[in-house]
């Protein structure tokens, strides 16, 4: 369909939006030529998710206009805008696991048989086509729930595109996909820009948009704040923008000390699965007082079984941990707990939070035993409950949340901000942190970096397990890389590159 | 607090109240097209209850298992486990406190009390943990494991009942007669009424402080809303699930015990309308809130027996009851949804 090279794809025009009184969007203006790849930046609350979501047909704007291809259109509902050529790619999936991806790509539009009948042979013809048209490795007749996530959001992207999709908007894929499924994400979209589609891409981490982008528009507290061409335009430039002032990287006040003494020291740790398969195979690591070890590593190569392990919260084949001089290999999690263990697990929804109790109730969770929160017969003293909680929200600067609110309705940072705020609150010798700022923007970033900085300072033991590379160059004091369930070295971050323990988190082992 | 969650709050209490003056409204349009006599109807189905003290005892005795089976039915929902064996449990209790008293029947007059109601208790709450057990331990779905269980223990105190407890000279399936000294007191005025009453009304206050005010409650509701979570942070998750249940089903035997001692005075067979099924709608119409469960219990208990003198006096069938609280259960779990949904 050969368009004119001047009429954007999507135009907006003053689009407004306020939820009960807030503004959520302020007069946004925003456009996309067709073959471009136009990503939003801002941080969590900036608007990005209310903005797609209205030009996905999911949220009706109060004011401005909407213009595809020129024309001037009323969204009532996505199935309204699927018709003008527009699909949404949520940050939550929403397919459904137990139906083939055939059955889900073709979903409320199946073709029938005699009017009726499914006609299945054609729906997995189709399929199949679609799938090679934009090459995807994709079967066609498995099941969703044994799809990767990866491969589960290749199914998303498809069935977005349906068969004539022109604007493709993906609200932050990568927040969920390991670095190489984020590769070949990124790989897709260069395919599809290549077939003229337009693509809006919502992220907030700056070198997925510098590496993709040709332009970035940068919204903050609902505001348009600029939109630039990506070549010219410097990862700074673009945090500078999002968050309103300039970034300071967090720095160690103290160094670890010298000669300090072991803290947590994990020897020989082997675990297996049922069928023997090893996903922790003979660990050993000691982390002294004040010292970050940053554990590296592909997603999936033992990292969560090993912080659970040593959190308490899974059982071990073999192997030892000791913590602070005491053997708690058999030690459940609460005694390990008041040995001074503290666990930020990866998944905040999953482990750190109960997002239907309060954010009080998240705080002190594991706190009761403290005699200043509970009084004589179990009773909480509600009063000192509040007092500490309000002061704990304050000194880990979490907005907008009232102690009473059900930590769900937090913003992903403020969530994280509780689940730290709780294990840090207990002053551990040992900290635990996987994962810390998945999911957060920089904002949030900054300040949990900064948090777990001060936690060394203040002499904890770290170990801190990401997949981010940059987080674990700026936190870390030595680097292991775990491989297969392996630890395949530990440098000193000095002594480390990017590229060297890039090479070993895909398994190529350092000549030593 | 502030004045506007004040006002927040008894919005929220308020609104079932609006809830059962709707269903009362429609309810009347239905008698209005059905009976010649609407207004005597009417005043029969809410009013009955407080013409004389004998009334009002049996509305207290209708209210007595509800509310405990329903305080059961909000400490293991509040836990996580959908236990839907109130009516086994209650069955259970009802039978050991009476084979208890039966068996031992010249105790004095304390232990002849607390003997048998021990018994209850007990033996709701062991019926109850076994099913907890087995979630806990084999990951059993609890829906299915006290479903199941409620047949057994129906049948069970069946065959006890026509068998070694039967009465013979009494008509029915029932027990002997539990001796005198096993009787629970009435509430000085209200002959017919049991004290085991004013227990189960005094319990709900117990319930909510012990549920929402002590640290033992926070963290069963942890365990209740995300078991992970609470292994997390270094709850014992699942014993606290067996906790909840041993008390769940203990709550349930004690009105089963209650109901013995201080209204039947023996075992019968079918004693039950349905409490089990019952309380775990009042408590689930209450949102698992025991100070709700007073409220939404009570409101049960008042048409239920109210519709017994309403059918005796005029034209209306009793089971327009069951339709006026099918409309209250489809009101109270509405859920208008205003505006459009947030982004």
């Amino acid at each position: 369909m050969p368009e004119d090279v001047s009429t954007p794809v999507l135009q907006l025009l003053g689009v407004s939006k306020q939820f009960g009184g807030k503004v959520a969007l302020d007069h946004v203006d925003l456009d996309v030529e067709s073959g471009e790849i136009h990503v939003i930046c801002g941080e969590n609350g900036a608007g990005k998710t209310t903005l797609m979501n209205i030009v996905a047909g999911i949220v009706r704007p109060d004011e401005g206009e909407i213009r595809i291809a020129g024309r001037a259109v009323r969204l009532a509902d996505p199935t309204d805008a699927a018709r003008v050529g527009v699909g949404m790619v949520h940050q939550h999936f929403k397919l459904i696991a137990s139906m083939t991806v055939a059955e889900n790509l073709y979903l409320n539009r199946q073709p029938r048989k005699f009017g009726f009948v499914s006609d299945r042979a054609a729906m997995r013809a189709g399929a199949e086509a679609l799938i090679r048209h934009y090459r995807f490795e994709l079967d066609p007749d498995a099941p969703v729930s044994r799809l990767s996530v990866g491969q589960r959001q290749r199914v998303e992207i498809l069935k977005a595109l349906g068969f004539d999709a022109r604007l493709l908007i993906l609200d932050e894929p990568t927040a969920v996909l390991t670095p190489p499924e984020v590769d070949e994400l990124l790989r897709i979209m260069g395919q599809l820009k290549a077939a003229e589609r337009a693509i809006l891409f919502i992220t907030h981490k700056l070198n997925e948009a510098k590496a993709v982008a040709d332009r970035i528009t940068v919204l903050r507290h609902g505001r348009r704040i600029s939109t630039r061409p990506a070549r010219a335009l410097s990862e700074a430039a673009i945090a500078l923008d999002m968050v309103g002032r300039e970034m300071r990287p967090p720095h160690r006040t103290a160094g670890p000390a010298a000669n300090a003494r072991p803290v947590l020291t994990v020897s020989g740790l082997t675990m297996t699965t049922a069928n023997g398969r090893r996903l922790v195979d003979d660990v050993g690591f000691s982390i002294a007082a004040g010292e970050i070890l940053g554990v590296a590593g592909v997603d999936g190569n033992g990292q969560t079984e090993l912080s659970e392990a040593t959190a308490g919260l899974a059982a071990v084949q073999s192997g030892s941990i000791v913590l602070n001089g005491r053997d708690v290999t058999a030690a459940g999690v609460r005694e390990r707990r008041r040995a001074g263990l503290s666990f930020i697990p990866e998944d905040r929804l999953d482990r750190g939070l109960s997002v239907s109790m309060s954010v009080a109730e998240n705080l002190c969770a594991g706190l009761y035993r403290r005699k200043e929160l509970v009084g004589p017969g179990g009773l909480v003293r509600a009063r000192a409950r509040e007092a500490f909680v309000s002061a704990t929200l304050r000194r880990f600067d979490v907005r907008g949340g009232s102690p009473s609110l059900p930590v769900g309705r937090l913003s992903g940072g403020n969530m994280q901000k509780i689940v730290i705020a709780r294990e840090m609150e207990q002053d551990p010798a040992v900290l635990i942190v996987a994962q810390p700022t998945r999911g957060l923007d920089v904002g949030a970033t900054e300040f949990v970096h900064g948090r777990i900085l001060a936690a060394a300072d203040n002499g904890c033991a770290v170990l801190l397990i990401s997949s981010e590379l940059s987080e674990i160059f700026a936190l870390s004091d030595r680097i292991a890389v775990m491989f297969r369930g392996r630890i395949l070295s530990i440098v000193a971050r000095g002594e480390a590159t990017e590229k060297s323990i890039g090479l070993m988190m895909s398994g190529e082992r350092a000549a030593a | 607090m502030t004045r506007a969650r004040v006002f927040a709050r008894l919005a929220s209490a308020l609104g079932p109240v609006w809830a059962f003056l709707a269903v009362l409204c429609a309810g009347f349009l239905l008698i209005l097209a059905i009976s010649s006599d609407p207004l005597l109807a009417y005043r029969d189905l809410l009013l009955s209850n407080f013409a004389s003290a004998s009334n009002f005892a049996l509305f207290l005795n209708r209210l007595m298992p509800l509310l405990l089976i329903g305080l059961g039915v909000i400490f293991s929902f509040r836990a996580g486990v959908f236990n839907i064996g109130g009516e086994g449990q209650l069955y259970l209790g009802a039978i050991a406190a009476a084979s208890v008293a039966l068996a031992l029947p010249n105790l004095p007059h304390a232990l002849a009390l607390a003997l048998p109601i021990a018994a209850s208790v007990l033996a709701g709450a062991v019926y109850g943990w076994i099913p907890g057990a087995l979630k806990v331990g084999l990951e059993v779905n609890e829906v299915v494991s006290t479903l199941m269980l409620n047949f057994v223990a129906l049948l069970l105190t069946e065959y006890l009942v026509t068998n070694p407890l039967r009465d013979p000279v009494a008509y029915g399936a029932v027990s002997y007669v539990v001796p005198h000294s096993s009787w629970l007191a009435e509430i000085p005025g209200l002959p017919g009424s049991t004290v085991g009453s004013i227990v189960a009304i005094a319990i709900a206050p117990i319930a909510w402080v012990s549920l929402f005010r002590t640290a033992w409650g926070a963290n069963l509701r942890a365990a209740g809303s995300n078991m992970r979570f609470a292994e997390t942070v270094g709850v014992h998750g699942k014993r606290l699930v067996l906790q909840a249940m041993a008390i769940s089903g203990g709550l349930a035997g004690l009105a089963g015990g209650f109901y013995v001692l201080g209204i039947g005075h023996r075992f019968e067979q079918n004693f039950s309308p349905s409490f089990g099924l019952v309380g775990l709608t009042v408590a689930l119409l209450a949102r698992l809130h025991p100070i709700g469960l007073v409220a939404t219990a009570a409101i049960y208990a008042l048409i239920l027996n109210g519709a017994a003198y309403m059918q005796i006096d005029t034209d209306v069938p009793r089971s327009l009851v069951a339709l006026l609280t099918g409309i209250l259960v489809l009101i109270m779990t509405m859920r208008p949804r205003r505006g459009p949904a947030e982004a």
